[in-house]
């Protein structure tokens, strides 16, 4: 009955059949053109017919019909269904895949050496630590956008909080980066299950909505508690992170006067550097556990169908504000890290097009993809810097490129999603099986 | 702990609506440990409403659940999947970007057993539907009608239920893979003790199948009997059978 591919209804493949399909084109564009371009008529100067020959645009114009059909079958067959046979050379799919598997590590290692290659280039080094900030915020709101399927256009809302929480508890308290950063994480986490409440019934559009009034709520309030955020004027004077109680500064009991090696400030921006891609991983190693746990495959699951998990016996309520409350936690850490990067934080960092900016980042790289999100980051923080000089006219090129891989590649950048149950013991017991069933 | 007549399930007087559309107007069933009961009836008589009354939602307005002795009316619909009910939902909905492994692991997420009981149940389930086991990579979205209605009883059975709730198993599917369906339904009563309530429109295929049918009309039983008994009675052919959809 339903055969695991029909391939009925496929054209023939082969390079015969291919290099068939090239030469009827061809055949046809000779036709074509022979009278269009081959001769060229015109009225001579006492009104007689003149005409010459151009056969070698001709030749040139078929020649262009003949490859460009072998591209396009060519490529027709790549993306084609699956199943469908490939004539893209063995050499390339294997590159392709091999690229695949090793762009992950490879991307990693990079990252990992930037600012040894880049020591001098204070610019890049800024640029890295905006970039990572970036791509921490989108793994964040993977968790909410790209697994649990719950839309947030107010994440920005959390780095608020996270960042707040340690702008105010350091000037205050005088606590330090380390003791802040985890009660930054906690305190976003408990607004995320605050928002998650009242939204527990909302889904898709109406959830957005709610979720962006509550990203204004919180900017708002802000703005408006003079006392205590000093509203409009922000929070100025955030103690910059210590090396675990080791400033890094050009003090006598500073990092570098302590090691002995001359002071300069670019350790602290490689210290940062370092810090914000630790926790960016921290938020990467924690998705792609999560996912593996029951919770994380109830989140995927409450993504794909509520009704169909409430009769599952998931108790939908739990799974939504946890995958809120993961969330919010690292839109917290990354909040508590832009603040001590600044050391002066203020509402208008703080506005809806964050928000947008890393819900494009993350739906631009293909939800609920690490890979992807990170990729996407880079492109789009990285993107900025690189159209700066186009002032005006990247905006104009970003919402191009962004309706361009929406048509392309409705998924995102990377829209494959890696299973993560397998079997165990495949193949132990099934000839018996295949034996029943064909009824 | 129980005696032995007070059968697995029984529902007294259940009442339930949507707004003010009063959808169940009082309904009674019975049904016994080890038994097949089918519910047939027409559109919107109400057959669905209380299989999803029966998981709480919606909320039974009045009457009882009654769960091997225990009033189970009010408890949350997530833990009454924990009271081994199993329920395979109307339309099937599997969960279309997730892998069959995926959705079958899903089923036994929420029950919490050993990785033994898990395995021997994901082999139970390859054995009654050897297709979801050579689809196991696949997404669920990308499997045929009736290999989703598979994977869904699949991933329902995964929670090793006592009692397994079936709505339209056989909607939308051709005549041979519903057979299959349901013969795969008569091996598991039969083999495993499963007590079924299938809820079904095509009333031949389903009363044959049963050992006890409902019908229900406008929210309430109308008549009630062994399979048998209730295929013969001319009301169920008029209504039901011919003229109607043919198994």
């Amino acid at each position: 009955m339903t055969a695991p591919s029909t391939n009925t209804a496929k054209p023939a493949t082969g390079i015969p059949a291919l290099l068939k399909t090239a030469f009827i084109n061809a055949l046809i564009a000779l036709v074509l053109f022979s009278l269009m371009i081959g001769i060229r008529t015109e009225a001579g100067s006492s009104g007689q017919l003149t005409y010459w020959t151009r056969f070698g645009d001709l030749a040139s114009i078929v020649a262009a019909v003949f490859g460009g059909s072998i591209v396009i079958e060519l490529l027709r067959q790549w993306i084609g269904p699956t199943g469908a046979e490939k004539l893209v050379p063995p050499a390339v799919q294997s590159g392709i895949s091999f690229i695949g598997r090793y762009l992950a590590p490879a991307l990693l290692i990079f990252t990992l050496l930037v600012p040894v290659i880049f020591y001098n280039q204070r610019y890049i080094l800024d640029l890295a630590i905006l970039v990572l900030t970036y791509v921490m915020l989108g793994w964040g709101l993977n968790v909410v956008v790209g697994l649990a399927g719950l839309l947030d256009l107010g994440y920005v809302a959390f780095y608020a909080v996270g960042a707040y929480s340690y702008g105010l508890l350091a000037t205050n308290f005088g606590w330090s980066f380390w003791i802040c950063l985890p009660l930054a994480g906690i305190l976003a986490a408990f607004w995320g299950v605050l928002l998650g409440f009242p939204v527990l019934r909302l889904r898709g559009d109406y959830l957005a909505i709610v979720t962006l009034a509550f990203g204004e709520i919180i900017r708002l309030v802000i703005i408006n508690w003079q006392d205590l955020t000093g509203g409009p004027n922000g929070v100025s004077g955030i103690p910059r992170p210590t090396f675990f109680g080791i400033p890094l500064d050009n003090s006598d009991d500073g990092l570098a006067a302590r090691l002995g090696i001359e002071y300069s400030p670019t350790h602290r921006i490689v210290f940062l550097f370092y810090l914000i891609l630790a926790l960016a991983l921290l938020t990467n190693w924690a998705t792609i556990r999560l996912r593996r746990l029951p919770i994380g495959r109830a989140w995927e699951a409450l993504r794909e169908d509520e009704v169909a998990c409430r009769a599952l016996g998931i108790n939908t309520t739990t799974t939504k504000l946890t995958a809120f409350a993961t969330g919010a936690m690292f839109g917290g850490f990354a909040g508590a890290f832009f603040a001590t990067r600044q050391g002066f934080i203020s509402p208008e960092s703080f506005t809806f097009q964050e928000s947008a900016l890393v819900l494009a980042i993350v739906v631009l790289g293909g939800m609920g993809s690490q890979l992807g999100v990170a990729l996407s980051a880079l492109a789009m923080i990285g993107g900025f810097e690189l159209f700066r000089g186009l002032e005006g006219y990247r905006m104009l090129v970003f919402g191009m490129a962004m309706v361009l891989i929406m048509i392309w590649r409705p998924r995102g950048l990377i829209g494959h999603r890696a299973p993560t149950v397998y079997l165990t013991k495949a193949k132990a017991i099934s000839s018996d099986l295949v034996k029943e069933g064909h009824g | 702990m129980t005696a032995a007549p007070s059968p697995l399930l029984a529902i007294r007087g259940l009442r339930a609506a949507y707004g003010k559309i009063e959808a169940l107007k009082g309904v009674d069933v019975e049904i016994n440990a080890g038994e097949i009961v089918a519910l047939i009836g027409a559109n919107g008589a109400g057959k669905s409403t209380l299989m999803m009354t029966i998981f709480g939602k919606p909320r039974a307005r009045a009457g009882q659940i009654l769960y091997e002795g225990r009033d189970i009316t009010d408890v949350p619909t997530h833990e009454i999947a924990h009271l081994r009910i199993a329920q395979s939902p109307e339309g099937r909905r599997v969960f279309p970007r997730m892998s069959v492994a995926e959705n079958l692991q899903m089923g036994a997420d929420a029950t919490g057993c050993t990785e033994a009981e898990r395995e021997g149940t994901l082999q139970r389930v390859f054995t009654l539907f050897p297709r979801l086991k050579e689809r196991y990579a696949q997404r669920g979205g990308t499997l045929s009608g009736g290999e989703q209605q598979m994977l869904a009883i699949g991933r329902a059975l995964m929670s090793r239920p006592r009692l397994l709730l079936l709505d339209e198993p056989s909607l939308g599917l051709a005549p041979l893979i519903a057979r299959q369906i349901f013969d795969a339904i008569r091996t598991l009563n039969r083999q495993d003790g499963l007590t079924v309530l299938i809820v079904e429109q095509n009333a031949n295929h389903a009363l044959k199948l049963a050992h006890r049918g409902y019908v229900m009309v406008n929210g309430l039983i109308t008549l009630a009997g062994t399979g048998a008994e209730l295929l013969q009675r001319p009301e169920i052919r008029a209504a039901y059978l011919e003229g109607g959809r043919h198994g």
